[in-house]
């Protein structure tokens, strides 16, 4: 019964963003700035620096920029906020009227409305790449970077559930959101890849869940065959949905709203 | 100007009611910023000076752009939720009163994270290692131009909703994309897009001639950037009151 009703919520949402055409289009032409942007960063990078920078030479650099960067576009940027807003103002309080996980609901919604954009954004990036330095580098790594991304995207969204539900307790999570985001960028591999921090802070970056997020799908795109990331991502993706579903449960016990 | 005065520190003093919630925001802030100078130290770390540009550069560039989106999303938030509130018919109760509707629309709303960027700012361009007394002036006027030029910016584009009407989409890509191209070295960009930055996406003015100024001044480029600063201004006020003309009632009249 609930897998349908998550169901639903999904396709409702896919459906709603690809009728809302104008966000779309902003959030794939802001994603084709960001690769413009990267893309004349690295290969400036690329050559003063010989050709290769720790394994990456610009081609595998801007296939693993067309995911890395494609897989958190996908997920609405100011989502912990909007979150957050509904807790903060009771709103939620409606939610928790339904006989089904609040949480739950919440991420197969996001799932929906994140996967149509991943969609498209990666439509434009992969047609930027390829006109620009030609197929990637392993057409083996690529079939398995499109699961990858799925995975990651999931995992992303049951973070910023979790990361949200501060709301709970302070009230206010629009600047978590902040932080949050420059997790993802970072740690996440986001903006560059884990190869090039120095070996503390990638040893560290790999504890944390963020990699799962935007570095995994990129290091499969940009040409390395490296099956067993999709586990770690998967059992990351269990930890993460059983940790926001924990951390909405007590939240949601102590949440006082009035009236509505 | 009284009135507006009275405004700007009403939203201010609202803004620091809530103690707690404002230190934290603030924090946050610039834990934000910090994860992005850190990404700039771990890139040059690797790949060594990038046509002209090293960290201490690029801390400079982050110290004007933190000043930058303090004062333009901090001080002034509604600058870029302008289009969204002539859609919504936000202006009633504006139009209303007997001040500047642009002017009191800018001030009335702080958005208290963004004022972490106020604290950043100065203290990253103190780490970039070109602090000296003339400098610091050059920090201070260069920042509140470049303010003037990417609020004028938010301006226009929010104002282009009261000609063509929609939710102020055209806005909020603006915003990203200034925000983003003001964030890069303005030398990796060539040709055509170098073009773009000093026309239609006016990042150069946000960050890259600021820069330039506080590491090689130069009192004509620093004549131009002051009187192309004012000349945005007014072009923004024009283009705001102008399309003011064909803003439609959305008969709210109660949120000033």
């Amino acid at each position: 019964m609930s897998w349908a009703v998550y169901a639903v919520a999904f396709r409702s949402s896919a459906r709603r963003t690809v009728q809302a055409p104008g966000q779309l289009v902003i959030r794939v032409l802001f994603y084709g700035v960001i690769l413009g942007v990267l893309s004349a960063l690295w290969k400036v990078a690329c050559v003063v620096n010989g050709g290769t920078i720790a394994g990456y030479d610009f081609r595998s650099m801007l296939w693993y920029l067309v995911a890395s960067e494609g897989a958190v576009i996908a997920i609405n940027p100011r989502l912990i906020e909007y979150i957050g807003v509904d807790i903060g103002s009771g709103g939620i309080a409606i939610e928790m009227l339904r006989p089904i996980s609040v949480v739950g609901l919440r991420i197969a919604t996001a799932l929906g409305e994140a996967l149509v954009r991943f969609g498209f954004a990666v439509s434009l990036g992969v047609a930027f790449a390829w006109f620009t330095v030609g197929p990637p580098p392993d057409l083996a790594a690529v079939g398995l970077a499109l699961p990858a991304a799925i995975l990651a995207i999931g995992a992303n969204l049951a973070a910023q559930h979790s990361f949200a539900a501060i709301a709970f307790w302070v009230n206010d999570s629009k600047a978590a959101w902040f932080l949050y985001q420059k997790l993802v960028f970072l740690v996440g591999g986001m903006l560059l890849p884990l190869e090039l921090f120095p070996p503390l802070l990638a040893h560290i970056s790999r504890f944390l869940p963020f990699w799962t997020m935007s570095y995994v799908p990129a290091r499969l795109l940009s040409g390395h065959f490296e099956p067993w990331l999709l586990l770690v991502q998967a059992a990351w993706l269990v930890a993460l949905m059983a940790g926001a579903a924990v951390v909405f449960g007590i939240g949601q016990r102590k949440l006082e709203a009035v009236g509505g | 100007m009284r009135a507006i005065a009275t405004t700007m520190k009403t939203a201010l003093i609202e803004a620091w009611t809530n103690r707690k919630s404002f230190w934290l925001q603030v924090s946050f802030m610039i834990a934000n910023d910090l994860a992005i100078v850190v990404f700039w130290l771990l890139f040059f770390r690797k790949v060594g000076t990038v046509r002209g540009w090293d960290t201490g550069h690029v801390l400079v560039l982050f110290g004007v752009l933190a000043n930058v989106t303090g004062i333009a999303m901090g001080i002034l938030a509604n600058a870029r939720r302008l289009g969204q509130m002539v859609a919504d018919g936000e202006l009633d109760a504006v139009l209303a009163l007997p001040v500047d509707p642009l002017l009191y629309l800018l001030v009335r709303r702080v958005d208290t994270a963004l004022l972490g960027d106020l604290v950043f700012g100065p203290l990253i361009f103190v780490a970039s290692g070109h602090v000296t007394a003339e400098s610091s002036v050059v920090f201070v006027v260069a920042s509140l131009c470049a303010a003037a030029f990417f609020v004028s910016f938010l301006v226009i584009l929010g104002s282009v909703t009261l000609f063509i009407g929609g939710r102020g989409e055209q806005a909020e890509l603006g915003f990203q994309a200034l925000l983003m191209l003001a964030s890069y070295p303005i030398d990796l960009f060539g040709g055509f897009i170098k073009l773009l930055l000093f026309t239609a996406i006016p990042a150069a003015f946000v960050t890259g001639l600021p820069t330039r100024l506080l590491t090689h001044f130069d009192w004509g480029e620093a004549g131009i950037f002051l009187g192309g600063s004012l000349g945005a201004v007014l072009l923004a006020r024009l283009v705001f009151h102008s399309g003011l003309a064909h803003y439609r009632s959305g008969a709210l009249w109660t949120r000033a």
